[in-house]
């Protein structure tokens, strides 16, 4: 397949006769031997499978060669092996679902309605084979009544399992369910899911677990032991064991199996190719400290291939292993990549328009519903035009070079295309544009494709009609268009960090080994945060070493500025150019900056329940991990030690989990148990929430006999004094009966909660959430950065997390914060606020800035004090509230004044008179 | 670049190894770590440290790297990397390979490329995206994962 030539029109899936299942539609429906992978693939070109295609198992066919109208398709081609030399490597290979059909009991591959969470995905999808109808595989209908079973294939020691925690599948399931309900609408229906311990433990998630629970989402712990399928082999009767022991039966209507993840089937033979070292699972070993290095230098791993994790971590790690990989190669930065240059730009102000429109047939795409000659025909008649094209590809290389060539022997000034989204294509053609010498905005795109014959392939004579408007729109339009120029912002090369605990450290350390100079702030008069009160990573590495080595370095290095007992005064500028006051014992030092990292971090709470404070026995982790430290000899004489989790965390008043205290316990647990055998250990937990690989520990902590008794919150431990004596009182589930423990000591595992912040929020204009932590740009695809262009987040002012977390996340801090450092001028877009004189300060767009872009200024003039406002061209996204909220004009959005608005409206309305 | 054992040059210049990696560290030996214990220095560097110690250059046990387009012929192992002291660069390359096009890979090539660095964007399939391209709508916000 040339790709240079393949225009997806898809002609050649059209009239490919084998149709094969789709991998995509996780085998739910059919594709073609040439396929595009999914609609909106990138690259957007089809190609061949080669273990299905005709002419390659049989010899004969090649009818996509005889209909491609490009002649992209050659079987003559040949695969052939290409030698890169690369600085670094970065293994993301990601992970594979686990086949469920080895647990026969749950009857997937059996029983019609029994799908796996990937497939039921794809049944939710609009995308998928059902265009988004959810319906279940037997009889096609409506599932009113849907069960999901967590763990398949994970936290199962038993073969055909994985002993590990799929980290992801909790709350998957909890977002199928809702989505469900959505799909299903009025009427009856339920969703049950069966589990085993709930895990919602990353940012957000409790929350939207709680709220899951509050629609009617129904949570019974238990793994169901054997599925059956329902009369005539639809749906099917669960048999599963309740808390109290009781049998209980359920028909549902579709069962789906929350299936796990698992390192992908070629990782071992990638590790061996690359050298790098797997662990038991086939995931890449990786240190606490370290969390994306390898055993071998300059070969890093992000993602599932170090262990199973949803995409936020996926997405901070790839960062964190792109930091790592550019560090070693510094020196070469810039070297292999190339700056495009174009010719001067020719100034068409004083000219009188002279349109060209490009009208595309897109293949048939276009030309099969809109009459593409009429169009050009029409385009041909309107004011300003003077050159009419019309192309079968608008988009391809050839056309590229006719538009420049008309652009200069016809001495075009504005371009219009009439084509497909500007979405995806804008950027080609203001492109073209630039390197004919014009300005790229004097270009519009009419979208007669998505908007138009795609959406009207039954009325071909409306669509026309149509087109036409939207051409005479688009030349209204551009006949207004002005040249734009992109403003640029000096880039100070130096980054603050706010914070000196590990996740501030490391990223101080990392910005200055990349070559940036960097200040680190830190409120106290030591740095190094909670980590001093750590022991052991829950892999079981010391914390101390790493942490005197990680604040030496920090100390030591001539392009970091530690400043102790520091606090951040004002904050003024914007990315790129920041400026700011710090106050270091009563004197104020100015610090300019380009970028900044924040890690404020975090701190345990002291709780005020369990006798905390009333009852020296009652201590929190903190503590405990300094007793273990400094008195492990008298803790060894202990009879019985006890654990409360959740203590602050997971209640209507900090409704997040703290995501550490689990594994926190467990290690501790395990501790004792290696101290003193006989000792005996509980852990009274809601949901035991050793996620990951820390599952394996939870396990061991059971093997060593560690007693652990769920409780509910509507049902919390008691505790008390009985003479002497601590007493904890507790219902256990399973027994059905109270237990009165007399524990030596009691640990709570305390929530984190964020350190206080609210000055930083308003000097930075950054947002946190209800709880006081920072908030990130989007949950799930911009984890690390701050709502605020060029602010970064790391470590626990961010959510709780564990070091290794935290040290990924100020790694992928330092990526993010380079993309910005990298330049020296930062180039802005050129679609920004334009404050005019009609300006009178009345102050309305302040409000609805959603960039805090715009300030309101005072002024004098002739002796007169006047108002008006100033817009930040680096803050200012030009989103156009503020032009849509003024009532006199006063501020308006380049590329979308008044005026261009207006000559569409009246363009649109012409055909209406 | 010239390669010299660490073990070498402490004995040559009579202190613990140890030494001579904190000198490397603080920069007053003008070096970086190499493959195995060796030390990687400029022919300058090699110059420079062999006037302040008053080493004989042609007492030394010492190894000239080339540059990696000419290859040694010597057999490969079955680990490929166990031959990379023959294929040591001279020059730090400015490119980075990315093996996986999901999520993960797409957002390592994105922060590299944006910095500079020439990316080849490894992915098995016919496009990238990954399993993410596959899901639905994605949690805590019910985004559309595409």
């Amino acid at each position: 397949m040339d790709l240079d030539k393949c225009i997806a029109c898809g002609l050649c899936a059209e009239k490919c006769p084998k149709k094969v299942d789709d991998p995509y539609n996780a085998g739910l429906s059919k594709r073609k031997a040439i396929y595009l992978q999914y609609s909106q693939t990138v690259p957007l070109k089809y190609a061949i499978d080669p273990d299905t295609c005709l002419y390659k198992i049989k010899g004969k066919c090649q009818a996509c060669v005889k209909f491609c109208p490009t002649g992209a398709i050659n079987f003559e081609d040949q695969g052939e092996t290409r030698t890169l030399q690369v600085g670094s490597v970065i293994l993301a290979p990601g992970y594979q679902a686990f086949d469920p059909a080895a647990l026969t009991a749950y009857g997937y591959g059996r029983i019609p309605d029994v799908v796996t969470s990937l497939e039921y995905e794809r049944l939710l999808s609009a995308g998928g084979p059902y265009q988004g109808h959810l319906v279940r595989p037997s009889d096609h209908k409506e599932p009113r009544k849907v069960a999901w079973i967590q763990c398949v294939g994970s936290r199962n020691t038993t073969p055909g399992g994985n002993s590990y925690c799929s980290t992801v599948c909790c709350m998957y399931a909890v977002k199928q369910t809702l989505v469900t309900a959505e799909h299903l609408g009025r009427g009856e229906q339920s969703q049950t899911i069966f589990y085993m311990d709930l895990r919602s433990h990353n940012k957000e998630f409790e929350r939207y677990y709680q709220d899951a629970k509050a629609k009617g989402v129904r949570f019974i712990k238990s793994r169901p032991h054997s599925v059956e399928p329902g009369p005539h082999n639809i749906g099917v009767k669960l048999s599963y064991l309740t808390m109290d022991g009781t049998k209980a039966e359920e028909d549902f209507d579709l069962l789906v199996l929350s299936v796990g993840l698992e390192a992908p089937k070629d990782a071992q033979a990638m590790a061996e190719k690359f050298g790098v070292t797997l662990d038991h699972h086939n995931f890449v070993k990786t240190g606490s400290f370290s969390p994306v290095a390898t055993n071998q230098d300059g070969i890093f791993v992000c993602g599932a291939f170090r262990s199973p994790k949803a995409i936020p971590r996926s997405v901070a790690e790839a960062s964190a292993a792109a930091m790592e990989a550019a560090r070693a190669l510094v020196e070469a930065r810039g070297t292999l990549t190339r700056e495009k240059t174009y010719p001067p730009e020719r100034d068409v102000s004083p000219d009188e328009p002279r349109i060209g429109v490009f009208v595309c047939s897109c293949g048939i795409n276009i030309a099969g519903v809109v009459d593409v000659k009429g169009l050009s025909e029409y385009a041909a008649g309107l004011p300003g035009v003077v050159a009419v094209e019309n192309n079968l590809f608008t988009c391809s290389t050839d056309t590229q070079e006719l538009i420049a060539k008309k652009i200069k022997e016809l001495n075009l000034n504005r371009i219009v295309v009439a084509a497909c989204t500007p979405r995806t294509h804008e950027p080609l053609f203001q492109d073209t544009l630039r390197e004919a010498g014009l300005n790229p905005y004097l270009l519009e795109m009419a979208n007669i494709r998505n908007q138009n014959s795609w959406v009207h392939q039954q009325q071909p004579e409306a669509a026309t009609a149509k087109a036409k408007d939207q051409v005479r729109m688009a030349v209204a339009k551009v006949a207004r268009d002005y040249a734009l120029e992109r403003g640029a912002v000096q880039v100070v090369q130096k980054a603050l960090v706010v914070g000196g605990g590990v996740a501030g450290m490391t990223a101080a350390l990392e910005l200055a080994e990349r070559g940036y100079d960097a200040v680190l702030l830190e409120k106290g008069p030591k740095l190094g945060g909670n980590a001093w009160t750590l022991n052991r990573t829950w892999k079981g590495d010391e914390v101390r070493p790493f942490l005197t080595d990680l604040i030496s370095r920090v100390e030591n290095h001539p392009r970091i500025q530690v400043m102790k007992n520091a606090a951040l005064k004002t904050v003024n500028g914007s990315v790129g150019n920041f400026a700011s006051q710090v106050e270091v014992d009563g004197a104020l030092t100015p610090v300019a900056y380009g970028v900044a990292v924040l890690a404020t971090g975090g701190q345990e709470l002291q709780p005020k329940e369990y006798l905390f404070g009333q009852d020296r026995r009652v201590i929190t982790h903190q503590q405990f991990d300094t007793m273990l430290r400094e008195q492990a000899a008298n803790l060894q004489k202990a009879n019985s030690i006890a654990f409360i989790q959740c203590v602050g965390s997971r209640e209507p008043e900090r409704p997040y989990c703290s995501r550490v205290c689990c594994t926190h316990s467990v290690t501790s647990a395990i501790k004792l148990k290696e101290l003193n055998p006989q000792m005996n250990v509980y852990i009274l937990y809601r949901d035991l929430r050793t996620y990951g690989l820390r599952e394996e520990l939870y396990t061991r902590a059971r093997e060593l006999g560690v007693i652990f008794i769920k409780y509910y919150p509507d049902n919390n431990p008691r505790v008390f004094t009985d003479g002497p004596d601590l007493k904890v009182e507790i219902t256990d589930p399973i027994l059905q009966m109270p237990l009165r423990l007399t524990p030596d000591y009691l640990v709570l595992a305390a929530a984190i909660i964020p350190n206080a912040a609210q000055d930083l929020v308003e000097l930075f204009k950054a947002s946190v959430n209800a709880e006081g932590f920072f908030t990130e740009a989007h949950p799930k695809l911009r984890p690390v950065d701050s709502m605020v262009d060029g602010l970064y987040l790391a470590g626990l002012c961010h959510h709780p997390k564990p070091l290794d977390e935290a040290i990924s996340q100020a790694k992928a801090a330092v990526s993010r914060a380079g993309l910005v450092l990298a330049k020296e001028v930062m180039q802005l877009d050129a679609i920004k606020s334009q404050v005019t004189e009609k300006c009178d300060g009345c102050a309305l767009c302040l409000d609805v800035c959603p960039y805090k872009a715009l300030k309101l200024e005072e002024y004098r003039d002739n002796g007169h004090a006047h108002r008006r406002i100033v817009s930040d061209k680096a803050l200012c996204k030009g989103c156009g509230l503020c032009e849509a909220t003024c009532p006199k004009e006063g501020v308006t959005i380049h590329h979308f004044t008044m005026d261009q608005l207006k000559a569409q409206v009246d363009a649109v309305i012409e055909s209406l008179n | 670049m010239i390669s010299i054992h660490i073990l070498t040059l402490a004995r040559e210049i009579g202190v613990h190894r140890n030494t001579i990696r904190n000198w490397v560290k603080t920069g007053k030996i003008n070096a970086r770590p190499g493959p195995g214990k060796g030390l990687l220095f400029t022919p300058e560097g090699f110059q420079a440290l062999c006037q302040e110690f008053q080493l004989q250059p042609e007492h030394l046990q010492f190894k000239v790297l080339t540059r990696l387009s000419a290859p040694d012929a010597s057999p490969s192992t079955a680990n490929p990397l166990a031959t990379r002291e023959e294929h040591v660069s001279e020059k730090v390359i400015g490119s980075v390979m990315v093996v996986g096009g999901g999520i993960a890979g797409i957002q390592a090539s994105l922060d590299l490329a944006d910095q500079g660095y020439y990316v080849y964007l490894v992915e098995k399939s016919a496009g990238i995206g990954g399993k993410m391209s596959q899901l639905d709508k994605t949690y805590p916000t019910n985004d559309c994962a595409m």
